[in-house]
């Protein structure tokens, strides 16, 4: 056993961390500031990053290494391990400025389009909204099958929440034989038509995509079970790394203000109270780490991991929004304002404990394989 | 990064593994009523005091286990290698005690020494610690007093010097097995001093004029810890653990390295829980869907204190300071196996009560886990302190 990082490892940690620092939370107060002195009455509108800092923030990110993770730049350097890539996501949690390395799916690697996703020209999602649910293949229902020179998709409404995406990946099971098949979707292919956007209460937005009598061509299918699978972990451990991330800034930033606030003649920091909820989510941090380290780390060596990786996901994105929702009670009435980050963590964690498996399902289902 | 064991620490689990399978396994139908006091290795000097023949039959069975495990070089694991032990690490040491916890079989492997004997000088080798390394003496270990548990500074026995002496004075609470240990480590204060000054350890047989072990006291764990008294009760100096007023490291060495084990004794007796009600389920399917949920839920938190246990026993390997790692395990472990046990009960209903099954065993022990070796409150303090005196850099990768 050895826990240690690796030179490697370490160094792409330290990237990370000081692009984070450097160029993303430096950021935070800007993207926070509220722009007018009165707002007009009701919720405030979705927050965007201004796209002109997005176009340098990409152009850095690339500079240093910190894009398109799992697509090597050549075909000699082999593509970043995922306990690499948790190492990095782990950093950009740690910020509420929405800027992230771009997830390019291994399935694309051979694709003519990753040329353009790498170089940010156009962007792809994922549409597994019925994966949501289950966190499994159990909770596709879109069927397709063979029809001339390509597949026919069966009719599916569902919710994407990338509306403006150019390229979706899709998964569906095969009429009669049931396995799963990974489909690259074109925005513009007939058939697919994406419904008018709604804004999430993360700073996201929501619309329904209707497939009806689409057909796609033959190299559209991706792949098969195993990668529909592969995808669902490897999501599963960005979103368990993001969310060690959001723990990390808030129990740091908790800290900090615990020490500095005074009520009642003593710091924050003395009262038992506020102790004892750092010091649980402290226990619950440390544990998710590992825990998602571990999955990452088995990803990497060819071992089994996707249940691993369910597990990682489940606890780290609880233990990401209790972090939020720490933070919100330590800061008190700032913890709720959005010139804050803590209310942007908390709901944007709320929404990861909702995606590639909800907490019960994935329970039920660990319960269920133990119990026969 | 690699989170397999060691070559060698994967040959002693599998070893421990086929010995768990092979001798304890088998013998579990016969141990499901046999009493409590077949607890932990220090089992030997208290039940063969016993004069119950049913007691008896056990103490044979376990002795002939005994016999079969030093013969399968598995006796003495954790004893450094200049006596003569395999010097296995914390990592090894807690894989070992995963499998062991496979079985319901109240076995530990090898003899029970304080890790603190370690520190023995001298004489005290001969005297003290290799009779315990061979299984010939056990030692109890008097720390807390009537008015000082979860703060032991608080500590109040004095050891006034007295030429080449120690006269001792006080009363200690609770050391476990202390009534029938060859000796006791206690933790007593130099005259004058007060909080972790002046602590001294020092090493002191029954029968020493002036010790008296007054009582054992009965608790709902079935272990009976003693009550001890001292009236100037004198001690040579040599009998001095370690330096004279530099007991403090010394009582906080031996709280620290039991903290990983507690670890994987919790994930073990929770997962014993859990597979009793799997089987208390077999029958009721209706049951066992409306609770698959819960038991998914509590098996990802076992999983989650493993990962976090062997973090904390492979970094004390790197001869890291762990006393935070350890209180994250204590407290964590603790707590969790009280939560499942809880469950366990609401699950089985009342007749998992009946005192001899795993579940009524598990709601006993468990109980006092929460307390003893540092209370769930002392953990989250030690937690705490460590977060506001270093910050997040407390969680930095290694």
């Amino acid at each position: 056993m050895d826990l240690r990082l690796s030179e490697d490892e370490k160094l792409i940690q330290r990237t990370a961390a000081q692009f984070v620092d450097r160029e993303l939370v430096r950021r935070e107060g800007e993207y926070l500031k509220q722009r007018e002195l009165f707002l007009p009455p009701g919720d405030p509108p979705r927050r965007v990053l201004d796209p002109e800092v997005r176009e340098t923030l990409i152009q850095r990110a690339k500079q240093v290494g910190l894009w398109a993770l799992e697509i090597s730049d050549d075909a000699e350097t082999t593509p970043m391990s995922a306990v690499a890539r948790v190492l990095i996501h782990r950093e950009f949690g740690r910020t509420i400025l929405p800027f992230a390395p771009a997830c390019i799916p291994t399935v694309m690697r051979q694709n003519s389009y990753v040329k353009p996703l790498v170089d940010a020209k156009i962007s792809l999602s994922l549409a597994f909204d019925q994966v949501h649910k289950t966190g499994t293949l159990h909770g596709i229902e879109t069927r397709f099958r063979e029809g001339a020179d390509g597949y026919v998709l069966g009719n599916t409404h569902i919710d994407v929440f990338d509306p403006e995406a150019d390229l979706y990946l899709f998964p569906a099971r095969e009429e009669g034989s049931e396995r799963a098949g990974l489909f690259l979707l074109e925005r513009d292919i007939s058939g697919l038509s994406i419904g008018e956007e709604d804004d999430l209460t993360t700073d996201a937005a929501v619309a329904p995509m209707t497939l009806s009598f689409c057909k796609v061509r033959q190299e559209q299918l991706l792949g098969y079970e195993y990668e529909v699978s592969e995808l669902i972990a490897s999501e599963q451990l960005r979103i368990a790394a993001r969310s060690l991330g959001i723990g990390t800034r808030c129990l740091a930033d908790s800290i900090e203000h615990a020490r500095n606030r005074v009520t009642f003649g003593r710091p924050l920091a003395s009262r038992q109270a506020i102790q004892w909820m750092l010091a649980d989510l402290s226990v619950s941090l440390r544990s998710c780490t590992w825990l998602t380290l571990e999955a990452a780390w088995r990803a990497d060596h060819e071992l089994p991991f996707f249940r691993a990786a369910a597990l990682a996901k489940k606890r780290a994105a609880k233990m990401g929004f209790e972090a939020a929702d720490t933070a919100i009670q330590i800061h008190g009435g700032y913890g709720v304002c959005k010139e804050f980050p803590y209310e942007g963590f908390y709901r944007e964690a709320r929404m990861l404990r909702l995606l590639y498996g909800r907490e019960g399902e994935i329970d039920r289902a660990v319960g269920e394989r133990f119990l026969t | 990064m690699d989170f397999r064991l060691s070559p060698e620490e994967e040959s002693l689990r599998k070893k421990v593994e086929e010995f768990v399978l092979t001798e304890l396994i088998p013998l579990e139908p016969e141990f499901e009523n046999a009493p409590d006091i077949f607890e932990g290795s220090r089992w030997k000097t208290r039940a063969k005091l016993s004069r119950d023949p049913e007691v008896a039959r056990y103490v044979e069975i376990v002795e002939g286990l005994e016999k079969k495990a030093e013969a399968a070089g598995l006796w003495y694991l954790d004893v450094p290698n200049e006596y003569g032990g395999l010097a296995v690490g914390n990592v090894g040491m807690i894989a070992v005690t995963e499998e062991l916890e496979k079985s319901s079989i109240p076995f530990e492997l090898g003899n029970h020494v304080s890790n603190i004997l370690y520190s023995c000088k001298g004489e005290q080798i001969d005297k003290f610690l290799w009779p315990c390394i061979r299984g010939e003496k056990t030692s109890a270990f008097g720390l807390s007093e009537p008015a000082s548990g979860a703060d032991p500074s608080m500590l109040q026995t004095t050891a006034t010097p007295d030429g080449d002496d120690f006269i001792i004075n006080g009363t200690k609470m609770f050391p476990t097995f202390a009534d029938v240990a060859d000796f006791v480590q206690l933790f007593a204060r130099l005259p004058g001093t007060k909080g972790r000054e002046g602590v001294t350890c020092f090493l002191i047989d029954t029968g020493t004029p002036g010790y008296r072990v007054t009582r054992s006291i009965a608790t709902i764990a079935g272990t009976e810890p003693c009550e001890l008294v001292f009236e100037n009760c004198r001690v040579p100096k040599t009998q001095v653990l370690g330096e004279v007023g530099k007991g403090w490291e010394l009582n906080q060495a031996w709280l620290g390295a039991r903290r990983f084990q507690v670890g994987i004794r919790s994930h073990g007796m929770s997962q014993q829980v859990l597979g009793a009600v799997k089987d208390s389920l077999r029958r009721d399917a209706k049951e066992a869907q409306k609770s698959a949920g819960d038991i998914g839920h509590f098996l990802g938190e076992l999983e989650a204190l493993r990962s976090l246990t062997y973090f904390g026993a492979w970094k004390a390997d790197q001869q890291m300071d762990v006393r935070t790692e350890a209180a994250h395990v204590k407290l964590f472990a603790t707590e969790l196996l009280h939560r499942v046990i809880d469950f366990a009960l609401e699950v089985v209903g009342a007749s998992g009560l009946r005192k001899c099954g795993v579940i009524a065993r598990a709601f006993r022990h468990a109980r006092s886990r929460r307390i003893v070796e540092g209370p769930s409150e002392i953990q989250r303090h030690i937690i705490q302190r460590a977060l506001f005196r270093e910050g997040v850099g407390l969680l930095e990768l290694i």
